[in-house]
């Protein structure tokens, strides 16, 4: 096993322990809550890391079929797998997100612009993955999936850069509200929030590894 | 015209100011002259202006505006997902004649006429069947051109999106109705931006606070078109 594996074991398993153990600060409102700033945020540090991860391996995947070579559908099903569980991070980090919400501002949904933000990045990778299903021919698919990936990540960088701008928020980093970095975030939830942040996306980096050898074998099966 | 080969390198093409000429040229003779085309997204809107009318009474000028920018895209829609179905012959030719990225910005200008036609048809439909929107705060003489100006910048924006996301649907085999699931959700950020332009336009806001708007504006028109022209010569090989 790889260091960065066990890295990423150690670094989750000891922001587990810590994040519910450790003490944290006493704030009103909050209380308790704030350990889920552990749980919470990591999932969307992951998200956009893995979605970083797609993107480059779509690009890649649309040079590699240029100057006369043919393209590679290996880099088509590792920008597929990275999606897929970037997803699955960005539902973690919306349902824990939907609770804190509940137990800090008294609802699960309100029409902020990071939780606008998450639905619109669920919406657009939902029409990624459709996209997908409905060509048949793989290289055709590949490639069009891959345009449509480039394109749509983008554009949902600007989305989620433009929107705190357009309206106010209650979530900390915009709207004149502090992100907990700034003051909150006191020397010793540091000491647990960056290797929370650092083992999760390493983590869902394994994951998605995993998902792409799994996907190699079962089309060296088929083939 | 000379014949392009299609495996020069794409970053560096160079635009041809005559071939876009050419395609718009194209694009006016089949649209506008020899059938009724064009004339199919005007009908929609005007049906859609038309429903709204039905459904609401004297209307707040938030929900105005969100209809009437309702009625904008879903007919931008209409002649987005229209302006890449031609046959096989047309596209044959089409192809010898311009580049990739050239069939892009001219597919990209033709779809913004076109969607700016049916929003002033639009805009003057809802002026007549719902009213002009009653602020009352503001004295009633708010200059029209600023809010006609943020509409048609935003009409523009949309389109650049539309083209891009019409081309891919192309290029698929049930893309017609894949059309709107691909580009909504990517039509947020042009929406966003159009609507408070708009809105602030309506307000009677002085210009110097509505330029940073229509900035945003045509900053959600150029992206889609800069992200195309990088990625448009790779959906349009084969």
């Amino acid at each position: 096993m790889k260091a960065w594996k066990i890295l990423a074991i150690v670094l989750v398993g000891y922001s587990l322990y810590a994040g519910l153990m450790f003490d944290v600060p006493r704030l009103v409102i909050l209380n308790e809550t704030i350990r889920n700033l552990y749980f919470h945020v990591p999932m969307w540090f992951s998200m956009i890391a893995l979605l970083g991860g797609s993107l480059a391996y779509s690009f890649r995947f649309l040079r590699s079929g240029t100057e006369g070579q043919p393209s590679n559908l290996d880099r088509d099903n590792q920008a597929r797998s990275f999606a897929e569980v970037a997803m699955v991070f960005a539902m973690l980090g919306l349902f824990t997100g939907m609770i804190w919400a509940k137990a800090t501002w008294g609802a699960y949904w309100t029409a902020d612009p990071k939780l606008q933000g998450t639905a619109v990045t669920l919406l657009i990778y939902a029409a990624y993955f459709i996209l997908r299903t409905s060509i048949d021919d793989p290289e055709k698919r590949a490639r069009l999936a891959a345009v449509y990936n480039v394109f749509a990540f983008v554009l949902m960088i600007v989305f989620i850069g433009i929107l705190p701008r357009m309206t106010d928020s209650l979530h900390p980093g915009n709207g004149g509200n502090p992100a907990f970095g700034n003051y909150d975030l006191d020397n010793g939830m540091r000491m647990v929030f960056y290797p929370a942040v650092l083992g999760w996306i390493l983590m869902g980096w394994w994951i998605a590894t995993l998902r792409v050898r799994l996907e190699r074998l079962r089309y060296r099966n088929n083939h | 015209m000379a014949r392009l080969s299609s495996a020069q390198p794409y970053l560096c093409a160079v635009i041809r100011p005559q071939a876009i000429r050419q395609m718009l040229r194209w694009e006016w003779e089949l649209e506008y002259r020899r059938s009724n085309g064009w004339f199919l997204p005007v009908l929609f809107a005007a049906m859609v202006a038309y429903l709204c009318s039905l459904l609401v009474r004297e209307p707040s000028p938030t929900v105005w505006l969100a209809l009437l920018w309702m009625t904008i895209v879903f007919s931008a829609l209409q002649t987005a997902s229209r302006s890449f179905s031609a046959s096989a012959g047309q596209w044959l030719y089409l192809n010898q004649i311009v580049q990739p990225i050239e069939l892009l910005l001219g597919k990209t200008m033709s779809t913004a006429g076109s969607s700016l036609l049916v929003t002033w048809t639009g805009l003057l439909l809802f002026g007549l069947w719902l009213g002009w929107p009653h602020i009352p705060e503001t004295d009633a003489s708010v200059a029209t051109w600023p809010f006609l100006v943020s509409i048609s910048l935003g009409a523009i924006a949309i389109s650049a999106t539309l083209s891009f996301t019409a081309a891919l649907a192309s290029k698929m085999d049930r893309g017609t109705g894949m059309m709107a699931i691909l580009s909504l959700p990517l039509l947020l950020p042009t929406l966003l931006v159009s609507m408070r332009a708009s809105k602030l336009a309506l307000l009677g806001e002085t210009p110097l606070v509505l330029y940073p708007n229509w900035a945003g504006e045509i900053l959600m028109a150029a992206i889609p078109l800069a992200l195309g022209g990088l990625l448009f010569p790779y959906l349009w090989r084969s």
